[in-house]
């Protein structure tokens, strides 16, 4: 035999996900259940650092793992956060497990939102439906460093007042120094007395300035473009203006050339960028 | 002086690795389809082949892979990972497809390496065989490899008129020939004989031509007769997209990676029905420009080895040697929509 093989190999698959159980299940919306998540191992849970605007693939063992945004934040909760929306064959099964059910998870995977650097400036959050997930953590990391942090605005729309996906924290949000939040909806009901109108026109009507201020976007292909667009014409950027991509994949490690918007990747390269980044790739993101 | 082999001898060896190792070669099978399979003895080997109908790929990237099981007992739940792969040798490998292999290196070794992969590497010797002709649809020596190229061989041989020329390449190369029992093995003054030449691409700038074509009407063009009938990819010794599903066989439980093309309809498409890369000519163009923007970049050479094999394997005559050669003629004046 002419090989060398130490074997073992494949304990160090990164296709192998940590073991991982279902701590609770929160129904956030009609459609959306917060699941928080430890792994098994303590150790390996001890050692999952992992900073906002981070994901990780979520398996349903038998129907298949998909990438979720880590919606807690590192040391401040315990075991991993997922907002997830039922939408597919992966997220069904899963709003179909309740706790104590066992998962996998691998990650953390993608960069970060670089909140070290938005230090000292103001930060504008908008957000649309699901596209709030991947916001919540910049928002309570922000509170957790509020010293370091000028105003914190949060504009948050969603189809339907019962849409509105992190309502349970709004009170948290909005009663914090130096916080505003701002809520919109589609449709309202008989108990909304708030905005009945599309984000994009929410930005413009209140018109922050884009002075020492990094505005952070997530939400449907549609709200993202209007959006965009209002923020120009309050004379953001486009480095000032960042969001986090969603892309079909499969590996999260560059491999699969499933995710490439030209010649990034939205697993390694992403899945945050700035629209200075985003504007400069071939292909539309 | 060269080492040689007489052709009976070759097979004595190969059936004497075949004792410690999975043999691996060119089969022809009923329907005219030549395919790199297991042998149980190097006479099975269709050695007067030209090239394989696919690329032997399929044995470090196979189309479909276990990567765990998952085991239920209990209420417990355990991954148990895959099998290790089996010791082989794949006689017969062309120059061209063994830069397949070296180009599929790039992402699949790339850090954290993708440990199945590796293990099917380091597991593997290749026995190359030099090309005796060059067939129409061949370009290797545009894409960095010659017909008579040892660089990614463990060992190549070269026929000639009284069995093979031996050449060593790797020391895996030299632990085989070890195997080779004694007397075999012949000195001679003979040469290898000389090739036509394989056909030309101007491949030299074609990355700085495409950076500037990407909105050129041009692809809409070329994929209005593309029946993203996903064939270019099954049969590219370089393509590597993958898809990884769970397979649920009354109650076992296995994650498995298996091919993909970028030009099947929900590659892009994520879950809730939103496709970014909706239409045919965004499907097509980002076949192109993997190949020969994306990949260059990332890794450095260009993602093709010029085996012909989508050229001859194209129901409507998508022929990269073509599309090179327009892009060249796009230039850098962008024909913008």
């Amino acid at each position: 035999m002419f090989i060398i093989w130490e074997g073992k190999v494949d304990s160090s698959n990164p296709f192998i996900p940590h073991l991982a159980t279902i701590q609770s299940v929160t129904d956030l919306t009609s459609d959306v259940k917060l699941f928080r998540i430890e792994l098994n191992d303590p150790a390996v849970q001890e050692n999952f650092d992992y900073k906002p605007g981070q994901f990780a693939f979520v398996s349903a063992f038998g129907i298949g793992e998909s990438p979720f945004c880590i919606t807690s934040v590192a040391h401040l909760s315990e075991g991993l956060e997922f907002a997830i929306r039922r939408v597919g064959t992966v997220t069904n099964s899963l709003h179909e497990l309740e706790e104590g059910a066992i998962v996998g998870v691998r990650g953390p995977y993608g960069n970060n939102f670089p909140l070290k650097d938005y230090e000292g400036k103001n930060i504008f959050i908008i957000g649309g439906g699901i596209g709030m997930a991947p916001l919540r953590p910049v928002i309570n990391f922000i509170l957790g460093h509020r010293d370091s942090y000028g105003d914190l605005l949060v504009i948050n729309g969603a189809r339907t007042p019962q849409d509105l996906v992190f309502a349970p924290e709004f009170d948290t949000w909005s009663q914090s120094p130096n916080a505003k939040l701002e809520l919109t909806v589609d449709r309202g009901d008989e108990n909304w007395t708030g905005r009945v109108d599309l984000v994009p026109n929410v930005v413009k009507e209140i018109k922050p300035s884009p002075e020492n201020t990094i505005a952070i976007t997530c939400g449907p292909p549609i709200m993202i473009r209007f959006t965009l667009a209002a923020l120009k014409e309050l004379g953001f950027a486009p480095r000032q203006i960042v969001t986090t991509l969603e892309g079909n994949m499969k590996c999260g490690l560059g491999k699969c050339a499933r995710c490439n918007v030209g010649d990034k990747y939205i697993c390694k390269d992403g899945p945050v960028f700035n629209f200075e980044q985003i504007s400069s790739l071939f292909e539309e993101a | 002086m060269t080492q040689i082999i007489s052709k009976s001898d070759l097979i004595t060896w190969l059936n004497k690795l075949a004792e410690s190792h999975v043999l691996i070669g060119p089969v022809n099978d009923n329907a005219g389809v030549t395919l790199f399979r297991k042998v149980s003895q190097a006479e099975e080997i269709a050695f007067d082949f030209t090239n394989t109908t696919l690329s032997p790929k399929e044995w470090f990237f196979p189309p479909t892979e276990t990567l765990f099981t998952v085991e239920r007992k209990d209420g417990q739940v355990e991954l148990v990972p895959a099998e290790d792969v089996e010791a082989k040798v794949i006689f017969g490998m062309r120059p061209c497809d063994a830069r397949g292999i070296a180009l599929l290196d790039k992402p699949f070794l790339n850090e954290p390496a993708d440990t199945l992969y590796q293990q099917h590497r380091d597991k593997t010797a290749l026995i190359g065989l030099s090309c005796r002709e060059v067939l129409p649809e061949c370009f290797c020596t545009s894409m960095g490899t010659a017909p008579d190229d040892s660089s990614n061989m463990d060992i190549l041989l070269t026929e000639v008129a009284d069995g093979y020329i031996i050449q060593v390449v790797t020391e895996k190369g030299a632990a085989l020939l070890a195997e080779c029992p004694e007397g075999l093995l012949k000195q001679s003054e003979v040469t290898p004989p000389a090739l036509s030449s394989a056909a030309t691409v101007p491949i030299e700038g074609i990355t700085e031509i495409m950076a500037e074509n990407f909105d050129n009407v041009y692809w809409e063009r070329l994929a209005d007769r593309c029946l993203h009938c996903n064939l270019c990819a099954y049969v590219c010794p370089t393509c590597y997209c993958f898809d990884v599903r769970d397979y649920n066989d009354k109650g076992k439980v296995e994650r498995v990676r298996t091919w993909e093309s970028c030009q099947s309809s929900g590659f892009t498409r994520i879950a809730g029905g939103y496709d970014r890369r909706a239409g045919k000519a965004p499907h097509l163009r980002q076949r192109f420009y993997h190949k020969l923007f994306y990949f260059p970049a990332e890794f450095g050479s260009v993602a093709c080895v010029g085996c012909g094999r989508c050229v001859k394997a194209c129901p409507v005559n998508v022929d990269i040697r073509e599309v090179i050669m327009d892009v060249h003629n796009l230039g850098g004046q962008s024909g913008q929509q």
